[in-house]
């Protein structure tokens, strides 16, 4: 319920004219839907409560992202084309170290625990956004969503980004912006939303194509729009293996 | 250079030098085994040297596709020079492994790397981008370690004081961030001890297991190579790239959802499936599939109780008869860890067991082996027997003569043993199923006549499974009801009319007896060759997976090859090569690896079979019937293949079309003048000329 309330909020800034939230909005509707499920589930909605986030004209807003990488560790084939597609049509270039997704694999240890995947959470509370001085990281709806994006003339490539997300590796990633002469500026997945070499003439984005998503050959990766839970990894790291996975030997546990 | 690093490394390690070669200086190979053939042929001024010598030069080299989103054409690594396996001579010769090495290499700055000369001791070395280090093996006590602790180890060393999992900046403060492991090519103790048999391995399974370079490195006492990149590959068209993977993985991959095979087969449309072949079955812990960077479709796994962790193909069938699979499974991982070649190690045990069942070999025997036999089935057998040949002694830790035997290769060793002599010899009744140059068998080439002459013709099992399903399809049909993928004249129809520039002639795949000689046969050795040089060995397609002749998915059954590798070449590079291209560089390719074969002493008079080939029916391990494509009374059918030898004039007479097709002196087998000329080799038909080796004609 706690997640379909979000979702509510999220349909809130994703239809209509206005699409922002209040900071006094989120809190009413979470707040009281989250006491009626009970304490366990509220805690992790109030931690997860987001800052004040300056938009775009001025306005403060609760926005949350318009969409959401789930992935599925133990089904992943470890192939990194996520990571070949992430910086191919972000960067335009094939490189392991620029892909807004990691997979990170050791070839001696034991299934499941020889491959993790760990894209950008689309965070309810971006730390990345928080820590954003020069207000480089913000939302941006003109997708008709609520996402946070860089906006590199601002980005003066400080890291504080990437010092501040609180996940293993850092989300965002400084890379070598060739148009402004080389200088370090802050990268974080956008769901494809901006990428400059997008393949799809009608973009990525929450309503467009995710390159991760179309390439990977297992069906390991997936783009949700509910909010996902945002205490500890299970809300992201979800079990995408059926009956055809299981088919060809692999195990649905 | 899109899809270049723009500089190969040389490491010179007689003198710890370091210097680049210009990647552009030999673009016109594209890359992989072209690359490596054209700069062997430039550095190694002499062709008749040992493997050992310390003049031989190792190649190992990227393609353009290499790290890129080519599907199955991201990861492999060609390497190359004189090995020391094959006999009467070692063959300038190449192996091939997948992982992440390639890429790595790439992502480092590097196009490849040519290693030459001797260290005065045991050294490894350590790429992080354009730094380049030679580091002495005693410092991390690396020599003596098995391939898998060394990875280990060097991954350690590199990291630091930092963690894999997080970003690291492997190069230093200016050099990047990664999260990656260094890519880590090592030998085991088999290549220290210079065994003729001896692998290299990268990551748990991933080996270069031809040509014995595992003792070639030993003997340049190179334990390891490890290569960690930051950097980026440059993409003529990003689009383009990625629209062209999604059109493949859309029309010719396998469907999840709507699965037309769940098992694995050799070519593209297969699911990801680990191609283990352990005689007890599959192991039913957890499991993934386990790709090599930018597949679609991994052919290995990795496992909940870690047994076999990326193990396919011979690894696994090797100690065929062990008590359990885990045991088997075990077996496995000593040789990916001792670093041995697991085919011939597969066929080898077999030969021992033969052998002692006969009661030839065992201790104080006609043949004094130090082989436990009483063990035989259990871990410690295969234990012993890997150790022995590892370290050239019982097995146990106490010197013994058998294990130097061994590690020699098995030829070599029945050779000392006398079992090759006479009319008995162990060749002629093939009792040793080594049918080629010294090495071992792998599929019933008296059937899959592409491999057996593609073999003979060239310098090593040429390991090339663009055809078998050709055998494996209506075989498995027979067998266990698996649905054939076509009638014997339309499975043809579809591979025939792929084969430019031989499309259209259908007999090529006819594998009839009657056919076995034959100018179409002649034909389709041709093709083979130069697509597996240029499109496989050189741009790097994996083996796997390509070519897609035929695809359940696709319309008509009609596979994307031909349209889909010049398709990913040219979306990376921006060049405008076609697939007839590939196929004409291919044959230039084909052609320079001959011209050295000929300098190394290769004459068609020594291009032979074993004996056992030509008296000898064909058989399958498993007992039962193969079938493949073939004309009968007329029609096209599958025809049961197996029962079938060669014939020595017969075969005589193919060599004389062969070497006729390709333009080479009939007489000789030398290349000719012209020939070499018109593919732009001069400088090779000079240095033929020079050395009484140019053909006439």
């Amino acid at each position: 319920m706690i997640i379909s309330t979000m979702n509510d909020i999220n349909q809130k800034m994703t239809s209509g004219t206005d699409k922002r939230v209040s900071r006094r909005y989120f809190l009413r509707v979470a707040g009281t839907v989250a006491i009626g499920v009970g304490v366990g589930g509220y805690t992790a909605v109030k931690e997860a409560l987001p800052k004040i986030i300056k938009l775009a004209d001025g306005r403060s807003g609760i926005p949350v992202s318009g969409g959401y990488l789930l992935v599925d560790v133990k089904k992943c084939q470890g192939c990194m084309s996520c990571m070949l597609a992430c910086s191919l049509v972000n960067e335009g270039v094939e490189n392991l170290s620029l892909s807004r997704i990691q997979v990170i694999q050791n070839s001696f240890d034991k299934w499941p625990d020889d491959v993790t995947i760990e894209p950008c959470r689309q965070c309810v509370d971006p730390a990345c956004v928080n820590a954003c001085a020069q207000e480089a990281l913000k939302a941006d709806a003109r997708f008709g969503n609520v996402r946070r994006v860089v906006d590199v003339e601002k980005c003066i490539g400080c890291g504080a980004c990437v010092e501040e997300c609180p996940y293993t590796p850092s989300r965002p990633i400084m890379v070598p912006a060739e148009n402004h002469g080389g200088d370090l500026k802050a990268r974080k997945c956008e769901l494809c939303a901006n990428a400059p070499y997008h393949w799809d003439p009608l973009g990525g984005g929450p309503g467009g194509k995710q390159a991760c998503v179309e390439v990977c050959p297992v069906g390991a990766i997936q783009f949700a729009t509910e909010v996902p839970e945002q205490e500890g990894e299970s809300g992201y790291k979800v079990n995408l293996r059926d009956s055809t996975w299981s088919a060809l030997g692999y195990p649905r546990r | 250079m899109n899809g270049y690093a723009g500089k190969i490394l040389q490491v010179n390690l007689t003198h710890r030098k370091i210097a680049t070669i210009p990647t552009s200086k030999y673009e016109q190979w594209i890359g992989g085994h072209g690359m490596g053939s054209a700069i062997f042929f430039d550095l190694v001024k002499d062709k008749t040297i040992d493997g050992f010598d310390p003049a031989n030069v190792v190649t190992l080299m990227t393609s353009p596709l290499s790290g890129t989103l080519t599907p199955a054409g991201a990861a492999r690594t060609e390497v190359q020079g004189i090995g020391v396996q094959s006999v009467p001579i070692g063959w300038f010769t190449r192996s091939n492994f997948g992982g992440r090495f390639s890429s790595m290499l790439k992502y480092a700055g590097w196009d490849g790397i040519v290693i030459e000369g001797q260290a005065d001791e045991p050294v490894w070395l350590d790429i992080r981008n354009d730094t380049v280090t030679i580091r002495n093996c005693s410092d991390l006590s690396l020599w003596g370690t098995d391939t898998w602790e060394c990875q280990k180890k060097i991954w350690e060393y590199v990291a630091g004081n930092q963690l894999y999992g997080d970003w690291m900046e492997p190069a230093g403060k200016l050099g990047g961030q990664t999260t990656q492991r260094p890519a880590v090519l090592t030998i085991g103790p088999a290549g220290e001890n210079l065994s003729r048999i001896a692998c290299m391995i990268h990551d748990a399974g991933s080996g270069a297991g031809q040509g014995g370079f595992g003792a070639v490195w030993g003997s340049k006492r190179l334990k390891a190579v490890s290569v960690i990149g930051t950097g980026s590959i440059r993409v003529n068209n990003p689009k383009g790239l990625l629209q062209a993977r999604l059109w493949q993985k859309k029309n010719y991959a396998f469907n999840l959802d709507h699965l037309k095979r769940r098992f694995l087969s050799v070519d593209f449309q297969s699911p990801p499936t680990p191609g283990t072949m352990y005689r007890q079955g599959k192991p039913s812990t957890g499991k993934r599939p386990q790709a090599c960077i930018g597949c679609h479709s991994g052919c290995r796994g990795r496992y909940e109780d870690g047994l076999g962790n990326e193990a396919t193909c011979f690894a696994t069938i090797f100690y065929l008869f062990a008590d359990t699979l885990d045991v088997q499974r075990k077996a496995c991982d000593l040789l990916n860890r001792y670093g041995l070649n697991a085919a011939e190690m597969l066929w080898g045990e077999l030969y021992l067991r033969d052998l002692h069942r006969a009661d030839i070999l065992g201790p104080g025997k006609e043949i004094d082996c130090p082989l436990k036999f009483e063990n035989y089935g259990k871990f410690e057998f295969a234990e012993q027997l890997v150790k022995m040949i590892a370290y050239r002694n019982d097995g146990l830790g106490k010197t013994h003569p058998f294990g130097d035997d061994l590690a020699e290769g098995f030829v070599r060793a029945a050779k000392k043993w006398g079992r090759l002599d006479g009319d008995n010899g162990d060749l002629k009744t093939g009792r040793l199923l080594f049918p080629f140059w010294g090495l071992p068998r792998h599929k019933e080439a008296r059937s899959q006549l592409d491999w057996a002459y593609g073999t003979i013709l060239g310098d090593r099992d040429i390991n090339e499974h663009g055809f078998d399903q050709l055998r494996s399809n209506p075989t498995y049909n027979k067998r266990w009801k698996i649905p054939l993928y076509g009638s014997a004249e339309e499975v043809v129809k579809i591979y025939t009319d792929k084969m430019v520039p031989f499309q259209g002639d259908m007999r090529m795949l006819d594998f009839s007896a009657e056919n076995m000689y034959s100018e179409h046969i002649a034909k389709l050795v041709t093709w083979h060759r130069y697509y597996t040089r240029f499109w496989k060995q050189s741009a790097q397609f994996c083996d796997w997976r390509w070519p897609d002749f035929l695809n359940l998915y696709a319309p008509n059954k009609v596979g994307s090859t031909g349209i889909a590798e010049p398709k990913f070449l040219n979306a990376v590079t921006g060049g405008n090569f076609s697939f007839l291209d590939g196929i004409e560089l291919g044959k230039k390719i084909w052609n320079l690896d001959h011209a050295i074969w000929t300098l190394q002493g290769r004459h068609r008079d020594i291009v032979h079979f074993a004996d056992y080939y030509y008296s000898q029916p064909s058989f399958s391990l498993s007992g039962h019937p193969e079938y493949m494509p073939g004309r009968e009374n007329g029609k096209w059918q599958y025809i049961q293949t197996l029962g079938r030898h060669f014939d020595k004039d017969k075969f005589e007479e193919f060599k004389t079309r062969f070497y006729h097709q390709q333009g080479w002196d009939t007489n000789t087998g030398y290349p000719t003048a012209g020939t070499l000329k018109s593919l732009g080799l001069n400088s090779v038909a000079v240095e033929l000329e020079q050395n009484g080796k140019l053909g006439k004609g």
